[in-house]
């Protein structure tokens, strides 16, 4: 490498790394936190809510009558302009629809028992996903945040000459930054193609938003459902004349007789009740990167075909395969769990780079004894901050301000942290708080199921 | 060969991957038929996954050898004797030391240039991506898959580019002649 790239090259490198790290570490450090921990959203939504009915599949009848019932209990609200049932799966074998006004489990039977509980975990993907801004906003910022990791990642190779060479290099104990700037630069370079895809993905799910605006305007008059179309399938053209309820029974055993080797993940109804209505059916396919396809059904469950994101143009398989490669939902616990753990090492690269930096600095002379501080609060005070929600939610209930509650701590953490300046009071701190947290947490979780 | 065999023949050709590249790095002396035949061995794991799976055969491979890799780096990090080698102090040149001016305006303008100017170029090149790739006779959809895969790619690239090499002619040579041919290509494409 070092015969390929320039020693300017190389320097200039590293000023580019150390110019986003600096610019984007602690929204990078932060989405990279609760990504890994969103790695087990699934799991998450079966510890908050531990008594809700299990099954490991329900029948047609049992979802038409979920359907039928949750419905009638809307009637005299504002019509839902889309209805979703989440199908039992592996890894959440729960039945649950989910409407406009809210969301509830079904039993086996489709009798509605309850409303569903998943407060924290949604709080959870909402920061990731959107740092709990308003959507258009957020999901933008943390798509710019994922280029930003992509840029990372290439000059943080340009950076280091010898990144390669040294790759199993790993002087975990050394003291003097030697330590920590390998554990930066090694899981670094181990984790690349699995930080690329997920920075890749998650810069394409976050700014796809901006762009199809960008091309509604240039190419579509402005319609951004036209430029989602011809990927994912069209919406049919709404009629709000009442209708009645769909077959969605039937729709559920077409599928299953027409296309055996896929499993139903979700059916989408879209404008129930009106006779705009139709039925969509998304079906996971094995080994496959795809979320699935989406199998479209009118009102009496007769079947118009599928979106294609299966077998169909390579854009639509492309697109429709960002998510799972994103979130590691394509190969079950064990993907899930390489995942987390890959997903915390890229966690701890983003969490050390700007403490090497502030590290050199300090050794050429140059403390910040304010910066070093407030870079403790963020890399210790975010976790703590993240259990604390998870805390208040068992112990408040489904209904606690966790939003409030994590930025608010957050906040205080990193000003007191500016307010102390001292990096090493802050860690001294904060790691035992965030350690207690951490077992709190643990028993607490405990006790909950 | 069944799929599930070529999967796991991959997955093994991905783990011996890893292996022997941990071996070749520890020589004295560097090996370049070693070395070849460790990154060999991990390119043929990626051709069998994806002989046997596609995209998802792939992913599983990369996510094996990426396992192995840490398992190695765990063993590292437990046995690795401390040494006493003094850390890096390379300098980043991101804050001025002694009396180096500050530079403030620079910085933003650096900023300007590689955050918000270049990503309006990449949507400028992912927009004339789109009208070259329907030109071509691709489908609706291939050629707004394209735009979603190629602004991030693009935005890479220049910041990476306009960051690594800041003299700001080269900077605005870059992001302008870009830009204002993919305009120009956009213009013409609504008048149409």
């Amino acid at each position: 490498m070092n015969q390929i790239l320039h020693k300017s090259t190389v320097q200039r490198g590293l000023s580019a790394h150390a110019a986003l790290g600096l610019l984007a570490g602690a929204l990078v450090y932060l989405v990279c936190l609760t990504g890994t921990l969103s790695v087990f959203y699934e799991e998450w939504q079966r510890l908050e809510q531990p008594v809700a009915p299990e099954m490991a599949h329900i029948s047609p009848a049992a979802v038409q009558a979920g359907v039928e019932a949750v419905l009638a209990s809307e009637k005299g609200k504002t019509p839902t302009t889309h209805l979703y049932v989440h199908m039992p799966a592996d890894a959440v074998p729960r039945t649950t629809i989910t409407t406009d006004h809210g969301a509830v489990h079904v039993d086996a039977r489709g009798a509605v028992v309850g409303p569903e509980q998943i407060g924290w975990s949604d709080f959870l993907v909402q920061l990731h996903y959107t740092l709990n801004l308003p959507s258009l906003v957020g999901i933008s910022i943390v798509g710019v945040l994922g280029v930003m990791m992509l840029a990372l990642s290439v000059t943080g190779v340009i950076a280091h000459p010898r990144i390669f060479r040294d790759a199993f290099r790993l002087r975990s104990r050394d003291k003097g930054g030697v330590g920590l700037a390998d554990w930066h630069n090694r899981l670094g370079v181990w984790t690349l193609p699995f930080a690329i895809a997920i920075a890749l993905t998650g810069a394409m799910i976050g700014l796809a938003t901006l762009n199809a605006y960008g091309m509604a305007a240039g190419f579509y008059k402005g319609d951004i459902e036209a430029v989602y179309a011809p990927i994912f399938g069209g919406e049919a053209k709404p009629d709000p004349a009442p209708g009645k309820v769909p077959n969605v029974a039937a729709a559920l055993s077409d599928i299953a007789t027409r296309f055996p080797h896929v499993r139903p993940t979700y059916v989408v109804l879209h404008d129930p009740g009106t006779k705009g209505q139709h039925v969509q059916i998304i079906a996971e396919h094995d080994r496959r990167l795809i979320y699935g396809d989406n199998y479209n059904y009118d009102a009496d469950g007769r079947y118009h075909g599928h979106a294609g994101l299966s077998d169909g143009h390579v854009g639509q398989q492309m697109a429709a395969s960002t998510y799972n490669l994103h979130f590691g939902n394509f190969g079950g616990l064990p993907v899930k769990i390489a995942w987390f753990v890959f997903g915390l090492a890229v966690t701890v690269v983003s969490g050390t780079g700007v403490s090497i930096w502030l590290g050199k600095r300090e050794r050429r002379g140059y403390d910040h004894p304010r910066l070093s501080a407030l870079w403790a609060g963020v890399v210790w005070g975010f976790p703590l901050a993240l259990t604390a929600t998870f805390l208040a939610r068992l112990v408040i209930g489904n209904g606690a301000p966790l939003v409030a509650i994590f930025w608010g701590l957050s906040a205080t953490i990193v000003l007191l942290a500016l307010v102390m300046a001292r990096r090493a009071l802050v860690g001294a701190w904060l790691r035992p708080a965030l350690g207690g947290g951490i077992l709190a947490t643990i028993a607490a979780a405990a006790l909950h199921l | 060969m069944t799929g599930n065999a070529l999967i796991l023949t991959a997955a093994a050709a991905a783990a011996a991957s890893v292996g022997l590249l941990r071996y070749a790095w520890s020589l004295a002396r560097r090996s370049m038929a070693l070395n070849a035949l460790g990154w060999g061995l991990l390119l043929l794991a990626l051709v069998l996954g994806a002989m046997s799976d596609g995209a998802w055969g792939m992913a599983v491979v990369s996510a094996v050898a990426t396992a192995v890799a840490m398992a190695v780096l765990t063993h590292a990090a437990i046995t690795a004797p401390p040494a006493r080698v003094a850390a890096s102090n390379r300098r980043a040149n991101m804050l001025p030391e002694g009396k180096e001016p500050k530079r403030i305006g620079e910085r933003f303008l650096t900023f300007l240039i590689a955050v918000p100017l270049a990503f309006i170029v990449s949507v400028l090149i992912g927009m004339a991506s789109r009208i070259a790739a329907a030109g071509a006779g691709l489908h609706e959809a291939d050629s707004n898959a394209l735009m979603l895969l190629i602004v991030p790619l693009v935005w890479t690239l220049l910041a990476t580019v306009l960051l690594v090499w800041p003299a700001r002619r080269m900077q605005f040579a870059v992001l302008l002649l870009p830009g204002l041919a993919c305009a120009g290509l956009l213009a013409v494409s609504i008048v149409r």
